[in-house]
């Protein structure tokens, strides 16, 4: 028998069909051979000089790490993700591939989004690695609390935005000058666009960038006696998800990348994605600074997170006990110290407070950006009296040294608690100043100041919170009665104090009756 | 006559016209069509336009009230812009066969990249001029010249499409570090030259040394490129 009269195989065997494992072995092709990959390095070394640098420096508080992690994540990656992207996705058009490669069983379309899924991946992989690393370390030294993963997602749906972003200008406009000028007019675009933004309610607040209200920044307080509150982030995740899935689509609409459903699907899918877009940022604009410090956005506000989170304060072992938020743990030593020498004299005196117990910080939205930040109520309540203290890294402020921050404490909280001891209020009788003046000298406390008349220059206005009495002025009759007062012996002030400091709170007391 | 005799008859003015055919064109004709030729393959007319933008850029910006923060960052954004539209122009699409052929692609490359970066420079000047533009002429010439020669040495490095890196990534830096200004620590190294004023001659000497060492680089080795792209 010869090979002709072999019978013919009238219909051959199809070969099998397995959809999956092609997409998986053309990504991985995709992934050996992509941009981002070289990018990496660069990536790693910017997060590690503007981002990890920075944000270990803060205390260990988990709202503040995660906050700072959000906004230099994005602009570590903006330009880097958007110009891979952008080459990767004139690829077919800078090696003049493009017809050649339309021959191919796939549509064009697939073959994009394949590109565009390697690059991702590769943005991704860079970032995770990022965020356990920034994570972990923060993990390892925060006393309280937990990874915050709001602001994590934020920063991982804006790397598809910005892939996708580039990609999409790669692909429509091919040139070796696209990768670059993208990546310079994305950064420009997210970098300075809060420049626009004007109080609690601004549309521009849907950048990426924006963490916490502009107008405050990165703040100790927020997110640690109320939970964190995600409503700006989810308008933030919903933005960059809708414009990365409709400039997606928009890839599949030009004739040749694909039949007539796939590019009427589409563009229904471009819509849906731009409509998405849309909605977050028209429900950015309704939001509203709340009393916690956070952007609460009606449409999408859970209820449950204005109640407080129950924790166990640590406390001093000290004569006063001084009670901190546990997240705030590692500030205690510090506290403790500060107040120590105050703590000692008033120990015991008739309106001493029980406890010193820590608060929660309560905002408010001035007119354009300033917020002032303070005590909600009394500085003193409840029965036995507790006092209530803010401590200055819940005043959104510059970060401060330990010294810097012990001699805060003395002169916001020391001089505080000796006002609310005497009474002395904001119109404090001559011998109310007189003995403030003494007591704060006697316990290492700076001398209180007139409250300053003018608002602080700048977009935040810290509250002090209990204005201590101003010193008396030199040569003037309470300041002669202050010096008389300060050269009695501590035993013979404190037993006068514990005899009259009722009538002196009660403003009863003279000049003259001093002793 | 056959027609290959035909073909042999030449008129007194044709065998004139094939003789200044024959004839090598003179040397300045063919080093200007060499620079064209150059300047086409890589480019350049388009990075003008590229810079062109970026000045016409900054000037419209340069309109609006910028708080200090965008006042200072502003002009680094369209310099690293300009700076990344000069290293694009360092790709080349032949490759190493071009660098065995081609005896002039050292001086040709320095002299582009050098009449580049002295447009960009003018152009970014010009479009401060009557406008408040931080740091004035030095900080342009100084932050054009220093990140292009990042660009340069990123195009030896890496090749010529990704060079772009270097000045993207730079110009994150340097926004960063003027941001330390007012949240310290302060990065204050004068290898990141952005952050330091205009007349600081350290951050000058650096910003100098690695355009000089970029060029010279670029100017001898070329973009690291492969001829498929």
């Amino acid at each position: 028998m010869t090979a002709t009269n072999v019978p013919a195989v009238s219909r051959p065997r199809p070969a099998p069909r397995h959809p999956a494992l092609a997409t998986a072995r053309l990504l991985r092709l995709e992934l050996r051979h992509n941009a981002m990959l070289w990018m990496l390095p660069v990536v790693f070394a910017l997060f590690w000089l503007t981002t990890y640098r920075k944000t270990m420096a803060m205390p260990p508080l988990w709202n503040l790490r995660a906050v700072s992690l959000q906004s230099g994540a994005i602009l570590d990656f903006i330009t880097p993700v958007v110009g891979a992207a952008a080459w990767m996705g004139s690829r077919e058009a800078r090696r003049h591939t493009s017809e050649l490669i339309s021959i191919t069983a796939r549509p064009r379309w697939a073959r994009l989004l394949a590109t565009w899924a390697a690059t991702t991946c590769w943005a991704l992989a860079g970032y995770l690695v990022c965020l356990a690393v920034l994570y972990g370390m923060t993990a390892h030294q925060a006393s309280w609390g937990g990874p915050l993963w709001w602001p994590a997602a934020v920063v991982a749906a804006s790397l598809l935005a910005f892939s996708a972003l580039g990609f999409t200008a790669g692909a429509l406009l091919p040139s070796r000058f696209t990768a670059p000028l993208a990546a310079i007019a994305s950064f420009f675009v997210l970098a300075l666009s809060t420049q626009l933004i004007v109080g609690s309610q601004s549309y521009w607040q849907i950048s990426p960038v924006v963490a916490a209200p502009w107008d405050i920044g990165s703040d100790a307080s927020m997110a640690t006696f109320y939970p964190y509150v995600p409503d700006l982030a989810m308008v933030q995740v919903i933005f960059p998800a809708g414009l990365a899935v409709a400039l997606l689509a928009a890839l599949a609409l030009p004739r040749g990348s694909g039949g007539r459903r796939l590019r009427a699907a589409a563009a229904a899918v471009t819509a849906a994605g731009l409509a998405a877009a849309g909605t977050a940022v028209a429900l950015t604009g309704t939001g509203q600074l709340d009393s916690q410090g956070m952007i609460a956005i009606p449409a999408l506000h859970d209820a449950a997170s204005d109640r407080p989170i129950r924790f166990t304060p640590v406390c001093s072992h000290t004569a006063i006990p001084v009670c901190l938020n546990p997240a705030y743990a590692s500030y205690l030593p510090v506290t403790v110290t500060a107040l120590a020498p105050l703590l000692s004299e008033v120990t015991g005196l008739p309106g001493a407070p029980a406890r010193i117990s820590q608060a929660a910080a309560v905002y408010r939205q001035g007119t354009r950006n300033s917020v002032s930040i303070g005590l909600a109520g009394p500085a003193v309540s409840g029965r036995p009296p507790v006092f209530r203290l803010l401590l200055p890294v819940q005043l959104a402020g510059p970060a401060l040294t330990t010294s810097q921050l012990a001699a805060e404490i003395r002169s916001s909280t020391g001089l505080g608690i000796v006002s609310s001891i005497v009474g002395a209020s904001r119109h404090p009788s001559p011998a109310q100043q007189a003995v403030v003046a003494v007591l704060a000298r006697v316990s290492g406390l700076p001398q209180p100041s007139s409250p300053p008349r003018s608002t602080p220059s700048g977009s935040r206005k810290r509250a002090a919170p209990s204005p201590p009495a101003p010193e008396p002025a030199p040569g003037s009759p309470a300041y002669a009665a202050a010096q008389r007062f300060a050269v009695l012996t501590p035993p013979a002030r404190r037993s006068w104090l514990v005899r009259h400091l009722p009538a002196l709170r009660a403003g009863r007391i003279t000049l003259a009756q001093l002793p | 006559m056959t027609a290959r005799e035909a073909g042999h008859v030449e008129a007194p003015a044709e065998r004139a016209r094939m003789a200044r055919r024959v004839q090598p064109p003179a040397a300045g004709v063919r080093l200007v069509r060499l620079v064209r030729l150059y300047a086409t393959s890589r480019r350049v007319p388009l990075a003008v336009a590229a810079i062109a933008a970026c000045a016409i850029g900054l000037r419209i910006a340069l309109i609006w009230p910028w708080d200090s923060y965008g006042a200072l960052q502003l002009p680094l954004v369209f310099e690293a812009g300009a700076a990344a539209a000069i290293t694009a122009t360092t790709a080349s699409r032949l490759g190493e066969p071009e660098r065995v052929a081609g005896r002039w692609l050292p001086f040709l490359r320095l002299a582009t990249v050098l009449a580049l970066t002295a447009a960009a420079v003018g152009a970014l000047t010009a479009a401060g001029a009557g406008a408040h533009l931080a740091g004035g002429t030095l900080d342009v010439l100084r932050n054009v010249t220093g990140m292009t020669g990042i660009g340069l040495l990123c195009a030896a490095a890496l090749g010529g499409g990704l060079a772009w890196a270097g000045p993207t990534g730079y110009l994150v830096v340097g926004v960063y570090a003027l941001y330390t200004q007012w949240h310290h620590p302060a990065l204050t190294t004068p290898w990141i030259w952005p952050a330091r004023p205009p007349h600081d001659l350290g951050a000058a000497s650096c910003a100098g040394l690695v355009f000089t060492v970029g060029m010279a680089v670029f100017a001898v080795r070329g973009a690291r490129d492969r001829a498929d792209e």
